[in-house]
């Protein structure tokens, strides 16, 4: 299949852009939808001309939602040992997930804000590309067994490195948790304080007129190719208070002309206010 | 041989075959000039340290790549924790999260797949001990396009089923013990 022409149908048919994602990625994706939906190439093209329901499915399934409670639970002590002087100077501050997939990491971090004693002036943001993620991020119901392995890692990683003197969280306070049913709820207190929205981020533009102090986006850009890559950084950037952070991927770096926009600090991006002579 | 006749080596390994890479890199020559691409399933939750000791035992310097990282002769890449690690055709790295292939993340048939597909008949594949058949179907990509293809001796395997379903799949080039791939490696006119 020439994946390219399939994906300015896709373009020109749908809401969705998936022409600037990386080459093999986008492509290794379609192939799993095309074999996993047993579909022959009219057929593809049919259903995404004109079943909205199937554009849904193909846009989840396209798009990689891999997350965990507390994943990389090393990195969380890492994180705030930087965030929180910042934070903990504001009266109220503003955080962004940009590709928040079904939620996990949105709640990882709500539970260390609750911790830390930040969570009521916080004010938490969370996007997906998949209304079925918007929906899952919402909802805050994830399969328990699934789940229990990180919580362990979590606390043992908190005996080892204390967040600003936290060496235990009792997670009963954030879950139900429903052993029969393999199932781990978050309380409504967490559910209801964070604002999730459908958006794309190959939409230039971001669905807030406000500014965030935290912007979290991690193994989301790597599925883009280095151009999309640039243009989503200037849109952070943009949507960033001076001193704002980004934190990305234990895996991703900031290459290009944005590297000079942000000052590294651990791994915490820190958007730079010095003022780049040969860029202007 | 014919110099230049390659560019690339690539790796695969279970958990276990890290004494195995820890003494082909501890005797691989320190002027080698090609990339030398490792992927080994490595355990997920344990922070395993598994690149510092590596390191420790290299003459090349080891690096854990990030994604859209450009790929160097001379240099031994480790496909990092719990990502699948892909070779892209302008010479980068790329990562994904994507679901495990085979159970596992990172996923040696992805990294062995894609580099095969950019190294063609200029790569060398090998596969060392392993428990599962991951890495298989990657290595017959490698042979289908020509490359070199290598399997550690199942003799000298404390798990052999990896080496063994690549050997079920197609003729390997060689099939060398330990010190066998280090001295074709070492002896390449490159």
């Amino acid at each position: 299949m020439d994946f390219k022409h399939y994906l300015q149908v896709l373009k020109e048919n749908t809401p969705y852009d998936f022409s600037n994602y990386s080459d093999n990625s986008i492509k290794r994706r379609l192939q799993k939808v095309i074999a996993d939906n047993d579909l022959t190439i009219d057929e593809l093209l049919e259903k995404t001309q004109n079943d909205k329901g199937f554009i849904e499915r193909l846009v989840e399934d396209i798009t990689v939602n891999t997350t965990e409670l507390f994943r990389d639970p090393e990195l969380w002590p890492a994180f705030y040992e930087k965030l929180l002087p910042m934070l903990k100077g504001k009266k109220t501050f503003n955080i962004w997930h940009a590709g928040c997939s079904s939620g996990m990491e949105v709640y990882s971090n709500m539970i260390l804000l609750n911790e830390l004693g930040l969570l009521d002036k916080a004010r938490i943001f969370a996007t997906d590309i998949s209304a079925n993620m918007v929906r899952q991020c919402k909802n805050g119901n994830y399969r328990y067994g699934f789940n229990k392995r990180q919580l362990t890692d979590f606390k043992a990683v908190l005996r080892k490195y204390p967040l600003n003197g936290i060496t235990a969280i009792d997670f009963s306070k954030y879950f139900e948790i429903d052993e029969a049913s393999d199932r781990i709820t978050v309380k409504e207190f967490l559910r209801d304080k964070v604002d999730v929205r459908q958006h794309d981020l190959v939409q230039s533009n971001p669905p807030f007129y406000h500014k965030f102090d935290v912007i979290f986006c991690r193994n989301v850009l790597i599925y883009f190719n280095a151009n999309l890559q640039s243009k989503v950084y200037q849109m952070f950037h943009k949507q960033l208070y001076p001193k704002g952070a980004m934190i990305l991927g234990n895996h991703e770096s900031l290459t290009g002309f944005y590297n000079t926009k942000f000052n590294k600090n651990g791994p915490v991006y820190t958007k730079s206010n010095s003022f780049h002579f040969k860029y202007h | 041989m014919v110099k230049g006749a390659y560019k690339a080596v690539v790796i695969g390994g279970s958990a276990g075959s890290f004494s195995v890479v820890s003494k082909l890199l501890s005797q691989l020559r320190e002027d080698f000039p090609l990339p030398v691409i490792i992927c080994l399933h490595r355990l997920k939750h344990v922070r395993s340290g598994l690149v510092e000791s590596i390191r420790l035992k290299s003459k090349l310097e080891v690096i854990e790549p990030n994604d859209k990282e450009p790929i160097k002769g001379g240099k031994v890449y480790l496909a990092p924790s719990n990502y699948h690690m892909f070779i892209e055709y302008d010479g980068t790295f790329s990562l994904s999260t994507e679901e495990p292939l085979n159970h596992s993340r990172p996923s040696i048939d992805h990294t062995l797949s894609s580099a095969a597909y950019v190294y063609r008949n200029k790569l060398i594949g090998i596969v060392l001990t392993g428990a599962n058949k991951d890495g298989a179907k990657g290595m017959k990509d490698i042979a289908d396009k020509r490359g070199h293809t290598i399997i550690q001796d199942p003799k000298t395997c404390e798990m052999d089923t990896m080496p063994k379903s690549v050997a079920k799949l197609i003729k390997p080039n060689e099939v060398l013990t330990p010190e066998g791939i280090v001295k074709f490696l070492n002896q390449l006119a490159l």
